[in-house]
């Protein structure tokens, strides 16, 4: 029984969501990486085909883009920059959410920047880019948003290293 | 020498055992203060101690509370200023990154002699949460400016606010015009010598109008371009009329 058990969560059947479903029928193959906590559908979407999964999310309703941000997958491993959609409307009752994530090698992370789809975009690609180093081709403006604009290095990557400076060393 | 206290009489009553109480010294006691130029200079100007409305973080809502009408700190002198010209006093309500350092630095620098700095705060003492493991907080407002009175608390309440500046108000009656040659403005705080080169200013006001925000690069286009099947221009088309 117990053994069972075990076995169904190692393999786990993972059935795509409405909005995977969809962009597959349209022919845009993608991975589905499951749903998180809160029953949100999440897919990974290579650098190149970014604007063009963008454009057709767009096109589906997903006129809101409600968080962009990005993480660090492990020190060595790959940065990620994902985008939160959501459809608004009038009297929406549970508006379909996605969660689109784009993995790139941390030694040359460039991606494609949202900000002609969704101007939202703007300053969150800015502080992704201040805090992960994720270059957004295309952005209009990007530079540093948070730190000082002549800092080095990219303070939430999980290889970064505090500077010695006098200021930052320890009070006593 | 001997008097007759007898014939001592002072405008038709005797000196000796009056009528009523001696008016002449009464009125002298009570009209004149014997002190010092020292103690009515200290007294005026901790009397009237006007605080830099400066915050950048959490404490600064504290230090609000303070401004309203029940901690009220204008029954202590003191009137916010919100021009660093006109303050005596800087209290550094929250935390200080590095990025924000100039900044008070420059406030500081702007601010007449006699000035005082109180450290209101965790994160302006010793970097207080964020001295663990903060790329930016810069751990103690003393590595920039100096301090006079710190103020411990995460934050700390209306009530310890007005201690501390209780607490200065004794620093200043203590001070002496004779010291006053120590209060020339000198450079009291950390800092290098740079060759700084002076560089146009990128904060012109036309952030929304740069050019690169009118079309997209032509590779970005291109791709947004994309043909996509009929059934989604066909939805695009029902979104464009709703």
């Amino acid at each position: 029984m117990a053994e069972e058990k075990q076995a169904a969560q190692e393999a786990p059947i993972v059935e795509a969501g409405k909005t995977s479903k969809w962009l597959t029928e349209q022919g845009f193959d993608h991975e589905f990486l499951g749903n998180d906590a809160s029953g949100v559908e999440m897919i990974k979407v290579d650098a190149e085909l970014l604007i063009p999964f963008c454009t057709a999310l767009y096109a589906n309703g997903f006129n809101y883009l409600q968080c962009q941000g990005g993480y660090d997958a492990g020190p060595g491993e790959e940065l990620v920059s994902f985008y939160h959609l959501t459809k608004v409307s009038d009297n929406a009752d549970k508006p379909d959410e996605i969660r689109v994530k784009v993995f790139v090698p941390r030694d040359n992370p460039k991606v494609p920047s949202v900000f002609w789809i969704w101007k939202a975009a703007d300053w969150q690609e800015r502080e992704t880019f201040d805090m992960y180093g994720i270059v957004y081709e295309g952005h209009p403006n990007l530079k540093r948003l948070l730190m000082p604009e002549d800092w080095v290095g990219y303070p939430l990557r999980k290889d970064y290293i505090s500077h010695d400076f006098f200021e930052l060393q320890d009070a006593y | 020498m001997v008097m007759n206290p007898e014939k001592a009489t002072f405008d038709g009553g005797s000196i000796i055992n009056p009528i009523e109480r001696p008016s002449v010294t009464q009125e002298l006691s009570e009209n004149v203060i014997l002190t010092t130029v020292d103690d009515l200079y200290n007294w005026a100007r901790l009397s009237s101690l006007w605080p830099l409305l400066f915050g950048t973080a959490c404490c600064f809502i504290e230090f609000a509370a303070l401004i309203g009408s029940r901690f009220d700190f204008d029954r202590f002198g003191l009137v916010p200023r919100s021009t660093p010209r006109q303050a005596d006093l800087i209290i550094t309500a929250g935390t200080i990154t590095m990025k924000m350092a100039p900044a008070l630095v420059r406030l500081y620098e702007q601010m007449p002699e006699p000035k005082y700095v109180i450290a209101m705060g965790a994160c302006t003492i010793t970097g207080g949460m964020f001295s663990v493991d903060s790329p930016t907080a810069v751990r103690g407002v003393d590595k920039l400016i100096p301090v006079d009175v710190y103020l411990p608390g995460c934050p700390p309440r209306p009530e310890a606010i007005v201690d501390a500046i209780i607490k200065l108000r004794k620093k200043i009656s203590n001070e002496s015009i004779q010291e006053r040659g120590q209060l020339r403005q000198t450079h009291r705080y950390y800092s290098t010598t740079h060759n700084m080169v002076p560089a146009p200013m990128i904060h012109d006001g036309k952030y929304l109008q740069a050019e690169t925000r009118v079309a997209p690069p032509r590779e970005l286009a291109e791709a947004m371009g994309l043909p996509i099947p009929g059934v989604l221009e066909a939805e695009k088309e029902v979104i464009d009329r709703g």
